[in-house]
């Protein structure tokens, strides 16, 4: 019974040490850091870790004590050793692009940033793998690969900037995974630093490994269950050819229903996505493509494969959606001009900048004959709100990401946002899907997931948590909520700014 | 509901997942019996041990479909459902879940998860993880708890859907899964390549990570395999040799060009034969492969993963041991059914032993597929321990703290 009260205890993040500037820990930590890392591998300056205070998550800020920029697995490890000896949490970044607040550093402490591990250990294409530090940006991984026939699948819409570790941690997605999966479908084995600074290695780089998927249920974490070191990731084969078309249609219903028909026609595009009327006219006033102003969606639909099979697929592809009232199609044959075409989608989130200061990116998820009511009622919450709500999204996967327009130093706008959010969501799962597709719980979603999970449900999440977090040292209050039986939020008490929905 | 025995396992066939859920509760609180989850008792060779007692849990009246939204190209249906039921119910509205499953008469849609069974496609398709994207199921003291949702991307809380893989019911039992769906393809078609040497074949499926073309599978079978595949079949194809034998899947004319495509591409490695196996009798021969796997009379079937690199290496030990090879040969996935000269327990483990060593322990795992099951209690499963073992155990303790779900096989899975 001792045992199992101490346990609870241990349990508690509440019981970590919170570090002050100056105190005599809050040194002997810095000192035994720099040991470590170096002095040029450590920031504690205030104004320098003010950098750190968020993600891709305006809303929540809170700056860490420490940062520091560890280059091997061992410095981590020890890293996170001290972290424990002196009681102080700890949590992981990246390029810090997550938009759920996946890296706030919340009870401040120690941010362990992993942008200088960013090499490539190896690449066998024989054996179809790549093995890669944490910090590796996305896409450089993909730029080393040119010309070899073979890419890392899972392409996040920040793949410039974001790494491979924060996307194991997030299980993030990308345009292409209606075809090609997510990072979980690539992800073939790590290296982690867990919790007490012990160094484990969960799967391999062979096909599958005995024994539970750990290594699966590893992606997704979120940074609780410790810090990925080391990624063996899977290669896929490039595309011999593509065919990328713009398709206009006057309803996202029409153009929903070419959604459906093309898949069941059995063709997979690669990419699916959608922009509505409010981003096409941002879109259309920032560039000027030339898409029509009324138009009510733009479809942008890419199938690729073996060139001797595309033109067929293409044909079909028209076929459906001129039975489907399109009202005009652009095709790009060319490189060329399937570069002008994707210049429309990935340039919709500049558009936006020009017609806002600030905006905030919702992550949600219906199945996919749903989004002509998920688009309806994300029109009925603009306008009850009277905020601009604009969409580009991942049509194919049913992931809406509605983009909300607001005015950061306008508190009141700020809980409109936050209010309009939380009714998008509740409608998401009103419609059996989910409320977030790729972004993560993080800190923002949080309140949510007692609505989607049982007790039962949550409880077992934090018995698989404790295996690894048993102290939530690593990155404390994400993903679970506090305690199930305990309404109150102890991190809401401790952080009054924080405006996450209820 | 009903209770029968049969010898030292009680059986019990739960009617809905509420009533599983009760009796797991009640078993832990009070008779803590042995529970060994049966699907379509496939792998029971390997899973439950027959000198086993305590209580079968019989999942065969967990078959219902909950929700089957034809256009989102999701299904949610009970983990007992039936393979060839699940294939029909979905077939018939032009869609398949693209995972070979041997013995798909019986096999459960849990089963598959909890043995993690794949097939040749796994190499273009992946293999069950990638497909499932909700599960329900019941841990040792009796919560019934989810993961995941209806959804086909999805990433709110943990995804415990993954750890239920592999398990072989020593977690939780597996009770409800959803899954993503995928089209069925056009047509199929397969090339059958002979070659009189291993350095050629090695040849031959090293430049298949550069062919213009893009099989579905790739397959390699040693040419004791390729006779039994062959003969199964019924299907006149020279087996006296090594066998590659490819499939593509797709539109007609694009199946039919890549299959002219490889055969013109791998002329340099110098096949002693290849032959175009037409739509008509290509599912025919597929199914002879996917079935292969778990069709041996013999005593033992091994499991070796390996890199697709090192597989040859490890084909030629096999073979000089006239261990029967079929392997996946894209993925390094290989099943070696032993000679039956193999009668003895020793002979076994002097064989495992033997091809232990031609696998490089740091990537590369042996595991034993099937036994006779009087000798299931005396073979590790896991020949080596997987890497994240000590996480492994930590976590079957957690989630059966009483060690109630075929947990001596737990305990037995790795050698000590």
């Amino acid at each position: 019974m001792v045992e199992q009260t101490n346990q609870m205890m241990n349990q508690d993040p509440e019981s970590l040490e919170e570090l002050e500037s100056g105190s005599a820990s809050f040194s002997a930590l810095v000192q035994q850091l720099t040991l470590i890392v170096g002095e040029a591998g450590i920031l504690f300056d205030a104004d320098e870790l003010l950098v750190y205070e968020c993600d891709g998550y305006i809303v929540d800020k809170t700056a860490p004590d420490i940062v520091v920029f560890p280059t091997t697995t061992a410095q981590i490890s020890a890293i996170v050793k001290r972290c424990n000896q002196f009681n102080v949490p700890f949590l992981a970044r990246g390029a810090g692009t997550s938009l759920s607040g996946g890296c706030l550093p919340i009870g401040g402490g120690v941010m362990i940033v992993l942008t200088k591990m960013k090499n490539i250990l190896e690449i066998n294409l024989r054996d179809r793998y790549a093995v890669v530090e944490p910090g590796m940006v996305n896409l450089h991984l993909t730029n080393a690969l040119k010309g070899t026939g073979y890419h890392y699948a899972p392409d996040p819409s920040s793949q410039g900037a974001c790494t491979i570790g924060g996307n194991i941690a997030t299980n993030s997605g990308g345009p292409h995974t209606l075809k090609y999966g997510v990072t979980t479908n690539h992800l073939l084995g790590l290296e982690a630093v867990l919790p007490d600074g012990s160094i484990i290695e969960l799967g391999g780089p062979t096909a599958e490994v005995p024994g539970y998927d750990l290594h699966g249920l590893y992606v997704g974490n979120e940074g609780t269950f410790g810090i990925c070191t080391k990624a063996i990731v899977r290669l896929t084969r490039d595309p011999e050819s593509h065919r990328t078309m713009l398709a206009i249609f006057q309803t996202i219903g029409e153009a929903t229903r070419a959604i459906s028909e093309i898949i069941a026609a059995g063709i997979i595009p690669s990419a699916l996505e959608m922009m509505d009327q409010g981003i096409i006219q941002a879109v259309e006033e920032a560039f000027h493509f030339g898409f029509p102003l009324d138009a009510g969606a733009v479809l942008l639909i890419e199938v690729d494969g073996l060139e001797i099979a595309l033109d067929e697929e293409v044909r079909q592809i028209l076929e459906i959606c001129n039975s489907c009232n399109v009202r005009e199609i652009q095709r790009a044959d060319t490189p060329e001009e399937r570069l002008l075409i994707w210049k429309s989608r990935k340039q919709a989130f500049g558009a936006i900048g020009r017609l806002s200061p600030s905006y905030c990116t919702q992550d949600g998820v219906v199945p996919r004959t749903r989004l002509p009511e998920i688009l309806e009622f994300i029109e009925e919450t603009s306008k009850r709100y009277g905020l601009r709500i604009v969409n580009v999204f991942h049509a194919g996967d049913g992931n809406v990401h509605p983009i909300l327009l607001f005015d950061e130093r306008d508190k009141e706008q700020i809980q409109k946002v936050m209010e309009a959010s939380e009714a998008i969501l509740d409608k998401c799962l009103e419609l059996g899907g989910s409320v977030t597709g790729e972004h993560g719980i993080g800190v923002e979603k949080i309140n949510f997931m007692s609505r989607i999970f049982n007790q039962i449900d949550l409880a077992t999440m934090e018995t698989v948590r404790n295996i690894f977090n048993p102290r939530q040292i690593c990155s404390r209050d994400k993903v679970l909520p506090p305690h199930q039986t305990d309404g109150s939020s102890k991190i809401t008490q401790s952080h009054p700014t924080r405006h996450a929905p209820h | 509901m009903s209770s029968l025995h049969s010898g030292d396992l009680e059986e019990f066939v739960p009617a809905s997942q509420i009533e599983l859920s009760r009796f797991i509760t009640e078993n832990a609180i009070a008779a803590q019996k042995q529970i060994f989850p049966a699907g379509g008792r496939t792998s029971f060779s390997v899973c439950c041990p027959s000198s086993l007692s305590g209580t079968q849990i019989c999942t065969s009246q967990l078959n219902k479909i909950i929700d089957y939204p034809v256009r989102d190209m999701t299904i949610t249906v009970e983990a007992g459902m039936r393979i060839d039921q699940l294939n029909e119910i979905i077939s018939a509205e032009g869609q398949r879940l693209p995972i070979d499953v041997p013995q798909s008469n019986r096999a459960t849609l849990g089963g598959v998860i909890a043995t993690n069974t794949s097939g040749p496609k796994r190499f273009s398709y992946g293999t069950i993880r990638d497909y499932v994207i909700g599960i329900s199921a019941i841990d040792g003291k009796g919560n019934l708890f989810k993961s995941g949702g209806r959804v086909v991307k999805n990433v709110a809380g943990y995804d415990l859907k993954k750890m239920m893989v592999g398990s072989l019911g020593t977690l939780a039992i597996i009770s409800q899964v959803s899954l993503n769906l995928r089209p069925k393809p056009e047509s199929m078609c397969m090339v059958w390549f002979a070659f009189d040497s291993y350095v050629n074949v090695e040849l031959a499926l090293n430049a298949m990570i550069t062919s213009g073309t893009r099989p579905t599978a790739v397959e390699y079978c040693n040419s004791k395999a390729a006779r039994q595949i062959a003969a199964e079949s019924r299907l006149e194809l020279p087996s006296e040799h090594n066998v590659i034998c490819i499939s593509y899947e797709g539109p007609g004319n694009v199946v039919k060009w890549q299959a002219n495509q490889i055969i013109e591409e791998w002329k340099e490695f110098s096949p002693l034969n290849s032959q175009i196996i037409e739509p008509d009798h290509a599912t025919r021969l597929y199914n002879v492969f996917t079935e292969y796997q778990t069709s041996s009379d013999d005593p033992v079937t091994l499991k070796a993963v390996v890199l697709p690199s090192q597989m040859m290496k490890f084909v030629e030990s096999a073979t000089q041991l006239n261990i029967a090879i079929q392997a996946h040969a894209a993925d390094g996935i290989v099943f070696g059914h032993l000679p039956d000269s193999a009668s003895s327990l020793e002979d076994v483990k002097q064989i495992l032993s033997q091809l232990k060593k031609s696998i490089d322990h740091k990537t590369g795992y042996l595991t034993v597929y099937q036994c006779e099951s009087e000798w299931s209690d005396l073979l590790p499963l896991f020949c080596s321990p997987p890497p994240g073992w000590s996480l492994m155990k930590q976590l079957k303790n957690a989630l059966d703290p009483n060690q109630l779900l075929n947990s001596k096989r737990f305990t037995e899975l790795v050698e000590t």
